[in-house]
This record gives structure tokens, C-alpha cells and sequence, in this order.
């Protein structure tokens, strides 16, 4: 698509491409800059939230609803995962980023897939119940706007049925794509039936490698005997 | 109401640690020394992401594809001039807060337009952007149906408001 419309311009207006992307990286950095003011006050925060162990009494909070969307059992990352969460829920989006990150971080195996608690990290952040529409709503009074604040409660709706859409859209993806993904996750399910699944995946998988291998003995065989 | 939040979250917080005895003033500083080493990590990828947009939006594709997809969003209840609003949405959060502004002096703020537009843009996030900074730490590189499924939720949402606004 970049390469497309690199193209597109060199036809409509060649002598504007580099200024463009200078321009759009100088963006960056200001925004970049303006990212570090907000993320030192928040990270500061964030801090003192660890230190004081309120994010240890966050996460026990949020443990329940953690649990079933992530299905992961570590302490570090499920506090992340919850001051995460919260601050979405708050409209700090900007706030959210630094513990988003280092949930990340965590829940990162090293493989370069992405397991599907990455995904529903993504997905949740991607929809994120907001709450207070802030930005909107001062937009909305400084253009002059009678009642600013009535887009609340549709934007309210409209987000939760996002965010639930999300949520099952990824724990369906999640069963479709299983035998696919990290057999870790998948181990802590208590379901009976997935796991009698797996085992037929592993066998499968494992007869296929035989075979292969089989082969490979074969083949070798052969070039000895010529 | 909503200005008084923060202010008495934070409040509640230094009480708390206080109260926790835990050295509010050196934590605080240990924190904010993070964010630089975070922010010039991400730099890179927000600028490439970024630049890529404005090349984007500086070929004036995403105003074709507008009109190219007009009969399906028209169909889907989204009405035409909200079109490269919910195409640019997942891209860029200043950029469609621009378009906003745009559309809001356009149309007059109480207008149905205008509160579609709000509404398609509090319930949405920049998909992208969000993608690539909260994966640059990291060395996943295969996302699997992450993309898809919030691009989804993201076409539902935009539907979802304009039929909320029809409503309300």
C-alpha cells in the first residue's frame, strides 16, 4: 500500500514526497516528545502504585475476569494486565500504554507468533471501554455544541458491544486456530474434550515427523547403495 | 464532575503510600526515569508508522477508497461523508480528530453527522498505532487474527453508532 501510493504521488505530485515524510516524521517526534511528558508523570505513578501494593490489590481484583481472558498464571503480569485494563476504562489511553507494554513484555514467549493472550491483549486495547470520551467531548463544546456531553451514553453502548464482540470474536479465532498455537496455553484448560483433541493433534503430528524421518532413513539408504 | 477524578485519584495515591511509608519522592523519580529509555524505543516505530499514513493520505487513496466503498458502508447505514473517517481511524488519532473538527464545523456539532462522528470515534482506537507500539518491545512478529478481529470490531462499532444516533 506505501509502495502504492509513493506511486500514486510520483504521477500526481513528485516534488512533494520527501516533505511529506519529513514532515510526517517530525510529527513523530513531537508527538514522541509530548508521549515522554505523559508517560514520566504516569510511569511515576504507575511506581508509586507498585511500591504502595495497591496494583497487588488491583490485580486481585480484576483476578476473575484476568483469568478467564488471558488464562495465564503469573502475579507480575496479571498486575500489569490490571492497571492496564483500568486505566483504559478511565479514557487514559496515553496511561495505559507504558503497563501495555510491559504486560507485553511478559507475556512475549520468544517464538515471533503471537499466542492468544497477545491477541486479546491487542484486541481488548483495540476496543478499549472508554467511559469518558474526553477529547470528544471538549471538541464537541468548543465547536460550540448544545449539550456536549449526550454522546456519552450511545458511545458507552456502542463500546461494551464492541469490546464483548471482540472478546468472543478472539476466543472463537482462538478454538479455530488451536492446534496451530502454543500447546502451553492451551494445557491449562480443564476441558476434557480439548485436551483429548490435542493429544490426537500431538499423535498426528508426531506419526507425520516419523514418517518423515522414515523417509529422510530411506533416502539415505539409497545414496549408500549407488 | 469528571475534572475531579484524577485529581483525588492521586491524592487517595500519595496518601496511601505515605500511609504505606513507602519514600513517595524516590519512587515517584524511579518511575520517570523509565519513560525516556521507553519513549526513544518506540520512536521509531511510531515515526515509520506515521510517515507511511501521510503518504497515505498525501495520495488522496484513502478519499478514492472513500468513494469506491461508499455503496457498501451506504449499505451498512454509514453515511457517505463519515466514510474516510472510519478508514482513518485505525491509522491515526490526530489525523481523525482533525477530520472531526472538519466535520463538526461543517455540519454544525448537534447535527446527526457530527454525533455519528463522535460516537464512531469514542468507541474506537487506533488500531495500528496501538499494535505497533505495544509490540515493539517485543518479538512477535506473526499476529495471527489480531488485526482482523479488531478491524471487525472496529466496522460493528461505526455501524453500531450511526444506528445508535438514528435512536437517541
Amino acid at each position: 500500500m506505501v509502495v502504492g501510493s509513493i506511486c500514486f504521488l510520483i504521477w500526481s505530485d513528485p516534488a512533494n514526497i520527501l516533505n511529506v515524510m519529513i514532515g510526517a516524521s517530525g510529527e513523530a517526534f513531537s508527538l514522541c516528545i509530548e508521549l515522554c511528558a505523559v508517560y514520566a508523570v504516569w510511569m511515576g505513578i504507575l511506581e508509586l502504585v507498585e511500591a504502595s501494593g495497591l496494583g497487588q490489590k488491583l490485580a486481585k481484583l480484576l483476578h476473575p475476569v484476568i483469568k478467564k481472558l488471558f488464562k495465564i498464571n503469573d502475579v507480575e503480569t496479571e498486575k500489569m494486565l490490571a492497571l492496564n485494563m483500568s486505566a483504559n476504562m478511565l479514557g487514559l489511553g496515553n496511561a495505559a500504554t507504558p503497563m501495555g507494554i510491559n504486560a507485553m513484555k511478559r507475556l512475549d514467549d520468544g517464538s515471533g507468533v503471537a499466542t492468544p493472550a497477545i491477541i486479546m491483549l491487542i484486541v481488548l486495547n483495540a476496543t478499549s471501554i472508554q467511559l469518558l470520551p474526553s477529547t470528544v467531548i471538549g471538541l464537541r463544546a468548543s465547536a460550540g455544541s448544545t449539550s456536549p456531553s449526550d454522546i456519552i451514553l450511545p458511545t458507552i453502548i456502542a463500546t461494551a458491544c464492541t469490546c464483548a464482540l471482540g472478546i468472543c470474536l478472539v476466543k472463537l479465532f482462538g478454538k479455530i486456530w488451536k492446534p496451530k498455537s502454543n500447546s502451553n496455553s492451551i494445557s491449562q484448560n480443564k476441558n476434557i474434550k480439548s485436551i483429548k483433541k490435542i493429544d490426537k493433534a500431538c499423535k498426528f503430528h508426531y506419526s507425520n515427523k516419523n514418517f518423515k524421518l522414515k523417509k529422510i532413513s530411506f533416502k539415505n539408504k539409497k545414496e549408500k547403495n549407488k | 464532575m469528571s475534572a475531579y477524578i484524577l485529581p483525588i485519584i492521586f491524592i487517595a495515591l500519595f496518601c496511601y503510600s505515605k500511609y504505606k511509608k513507602v519514600n513517595t519522592y524516590d519512587t515517584f523519580v524511579k518511575g520517570a526515569k523509565k519513560s525516556i529509555p521507553l519513549v526513544v524505543d518506540i520512536f521509531p516505530y511510531i515515526a515509520t508508522i506515521m510517515i507511511a499514513v501521510a503518504l497515505l493520505r498525501a495520495s488522496g487513496i484513502t478519499a478514492m477508497l472513500a468513494t469506491a466503498l461508499s455503496p457498501i458502508f451506504n449499505a451498512l447505514g454509514i453515511p457517505t461523508e463519515l466514510i474516510e473517517l472510519v478508514l482513518l481511524r485505525p491509522f491515526t488519532g490526530s489525523g481523525s480528530f482533525a477530520l472531526l473538527n472538519d466535520v463538526l464545523v461543517q455540519y454544525g456539532p448537534d447535527s446527526y453527522i457530527s454525533r455519528c462522528a463522535c460516537v464512531i470515534l469514542g468507541c474506537s482506537e487506533t488500531i495500528f498505532y496501538v499494535t505497533t507500539v505495544y509490540l515493539s518491545q517485543t518479538k512477535v512478529k506473526k499476529l495471527l487474527y489480531a488485526i482482523p478481529v479488531a478491524l471487525i470490531c472496529a466496522t460493528f462499532g461505526a455501524v453500531l453508532a450511526c444506528l445508535l444516533c438514528k435512536i437517541m
